[in-house]
């Protein structure tokens, strides 16, 4: 048996190494973050303190008010829209039918592209493909709907992995439960409501609150689709931190628009968390 | 509550086994129909043919007069038992009993006392708010009891539904199962391993083997009258003794001793042609005895064998020894006091000899 100092020095001569890269790569730029947020630096040159000004200025900025709505209005839609869809196909993929192997294969298929180079084909789909076939303009260049095409995208993406978890969900429900539900008089929707769903909770918890987070940090689609555009129209949070925190000279005051947004997105998680929780107890 | 009629069907699974073979029994209404046999022999898959939870390869069933080989488990009108319970993990055991009453929107406060009073009967009201991951198994077998009791189906159909019970709660569950019986006049399927269930709740016991039905018939009929070798060996506890013995024409010989038989029997054999061949003799423990001992009943010549084993079962004894070329059993009164090693002369009931066909298995004359 090893002794407790040699199993200490085995510990600490693997966790030292990780947490020095760690805390030199996240925590460091986190942190230098959190202070550039009280600056008002513009990315070069000088700066100085100004205290709690950018985030007072932050509740009176109508472009993050805006990018907020986007993102929000966004990840809700989406995040239910995908949700829907992948239990729907999960569904479907847990039947017993032909080829499931194989379609679980192709579906997958989405998850192991980039967020980019979707956002490219689907960018060409939108620019080119679709107008011609229905011979109006592109989604992406009207303000009311270019929303709706970052939707589609992320959603047809974030499809394959939540459909994934929802299939291994459902093969945690012993078949014998659903023989005695249909003994019992159940329909197949009875079945869903009163059997399924409640047995897949855990994983229905596990996917709402994953979906809401990627979605609220949505960016490389909107980079690939539209930059923010038309109209600053599908500006999203992180869009807008990176491009006018980069590129705009406000890398002060979009270091506090991302600390602010990263305490908004832990509290959404924590509280989705809670409450989806709650509702598996109770099942 | 309806009857049951099942006409040729057959089970092939998917991987080709053969699990039920040519099956016919009807079952009138009212009837309590027990299952019996060795494990693998089919009883759960005919039982779930019956529920429709597993297709019938071919053949015709009914349930009433209508034909169901085509009518889903929720069309069927059937509560089961299933073997390994297969309760609603995620449901209170209230919910679990309640369920397939609220599917069928029965008023809350008729679930409600449905619920308790199964619970009642099954012991479970102390647990009525836990899950069945919080239940002992005993506990979780009472819980799809009372799933299928609080119901009022055409047909019950139970799986070992006592299986995992202690003996004093097995005997008390019996006593329900039959006052259910009685009460709610309904047909009732049962699967079970146990002799007593088998004999003491059954209208008619049916026997199966690899698939195929040994013989159905009464009770009592059973033991009294097995139509074959295996039925014999299967029903009764401990289990018939069986001696290959010749028919010499008037006596059977077996280990040099020469045992008379009422003269139908030697009618019957002598018919048959068997005179000179070689029988399966069958006789159950309860009808050796010891010879010196008073019976009551006529006995055969006397034999004389070594006790191998002795087993204190309580108000009986029962004496194992070895004798032509058999291992042989006798139940014997509390009185005896043969010991191991003793020699013993034991006797047999001349009227409880049965005799069974050597090649064919098949009972030639009880
Ligand atoms: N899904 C299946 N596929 C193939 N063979 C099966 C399947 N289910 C059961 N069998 C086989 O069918 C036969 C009958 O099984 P069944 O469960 O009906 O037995 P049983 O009489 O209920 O036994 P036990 O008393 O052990 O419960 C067994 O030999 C079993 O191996
Ligand atoms: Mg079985």
């Amino acid at each position: 048996m090893k002794s407790q100092n040699e199993r200490k020095r085995t510990f600490l001569m693997i966790a030292v190494p990780i947490l020095l890269l760690f805390f030199m790569f996240n925590t460091l730029p986190l942190l230098r973050g959190v202070m550039y947020s009280f600056t008002n630096f513009r990315g070069y040159g000088k700066f100085d303190w100004v205290g709690w000004r950018n985030y007072i200025d932050l509740f009176t900025d109508s472009r993050v008010g805006n990018s907020y709505w986007f993102t929000f209005k966004l990840a809700l839609v989406a995040t239910i829209l995908i949700n829907i869809l992948s239990l729907i196909m999960a569904l479907a993929l847990n039947a017993k039918i032909r080829f499931k192997s194989f379609l679980r294969g192709m579906y997958f298929i989405p998850n192991i592209l980039g967020a980019l180079v979707v956002g490219y084909i689907f960018s060409y789909i939108f620019t080119y493909i679709l107008p011609a076939i229905t011979h109006a303009a592109s989604m992406l260049a009207d303000k009311n709907w270019a929303w709706v095409a970052i939707v589609i995208v992320c959603a047809w993406q974030s499809i394959a992995m939540n459909t994934l978890i929802y299939i291994s969900g459902l093969q945690t429900v012993p078949e014998d439960v659903y023989e005695a539900a249909s003994l019992d008089g159940a329909t197949g929707w009875n079945k869903f409501r009163y059997i399924t769903f409640p047995l897949i909770m855990p994983f229905f918890t596990i996917n709402m609150v994953l979906c809401m987070k990627n979605n609220l940090m949505v960016f490389d689609q909107i980079m690939a689709l539209t930059k923010g555009g038309p109209a600053q129209s599908t500006e999203s949070i992180s869009f807008l931190i990176y491009n006018n925190g980069m590129s705009g000279g406000q890398f002060g005051f979009q270091s506090a628009n991302a600390v602010v947004f990263f305490i908004v997105i832990v509290i959404i998680s924590v509280l989705q968390l809670r409450f989806l929780n709650k509702k598996e107890e109770q099942l | 509550m309806a009857g049951l009629s099942l006409q040729h069907i057959w089970k092939k699974y998917p991987n080709g086994y053969e699990a039920v073979k040519d099956f016919n029994l009807e079952i009138a209404d009212k009837e309590f129909i027990i299952f019996v046999g060795p494990s693998g022999c089919g009883k759960s898959t005919t039982l779930r043919m019956i529920a429709g939870l597993e297709d019938i390869s071919s053949g015709t069933m009914k349930i009433g007069e209508r034909v169901v080989n085509d009518v889903e488990s929720k069309d069927r009108d059937i509560a089961m038992v299933f073997q390994n319970y297969a309760l609603y993990p995620h449901m209170t055991v209230y919910d679990n009993m309640a369920f397939a009453l609220m599917l069928k929107k029965t008023p809350k406060d008729e679930i409600d006392k449905a619920v308790r009073e199964a619970a009642k009967i099954l012991e479970l009201d102390k647990v009525l708010d836990r899950r069945p991951s919080q239940l002992s198994g005993g506990q979780r077998q009472r819980v799809a009891m009372g799933r299928a009791i609080v119901r009022s189906p055409q047909v019950f159909l139970m799986d070992e539904p006592l299986s995992n019970l202690d003996a004093k709660l097995r005997v008390q569950m019996r006593a329900e199962i039959a006052k259910l019986h009685d009460r709610l006049g309904a047909t009732i399927i049962y699967v079970t391993h146990d002799q007593t269930e088998a004999m003491t709740l059954g209208t008619r016991i049916v026997v199966m083997k690899d698939g195929i039905i040994k013989q159905v018939d009464t009770p009592t009929n059973l033991y009294n009258k097995p139509d074959n070798l295996f039925v014999a060996g299967f029903i009764g506890s401990p289990q018939m003794n069986f001696i290959d013995a010749r028919f010499d024409g008037n006596d059977l010989i077996a280990g040099g001793t020469s045992f008379e038989i009422p003269l139908e029997k030697v009618e019957v054999l002598r018919n048959g042609g068997y005179v000179g061949k070689t029988v399966v003799m069958g006789v159950r423990p309860e009808n050796v005895y010891d010879a010196k001992a008073e019976a009551l009943c006529r006995l055969t010549a006397p034999f004389e064998a070594k006790i191998t084993v002795f087993e204190l079962l309580g108000a009986e004894v029962q004496l194992y020894f070895d004798f032509a070329g058999a291992s042989m059993s006798a139940k014997v009164g509390q009185g005896s006091r043969a010991a191991v090693g003793d020699t013993v002369s034991f006797a047999f009931d001349v009227d409880k000899i049965h005799v069974f066909d050597k090649e064919t298995e098949q009972a030639i004359v009880h």
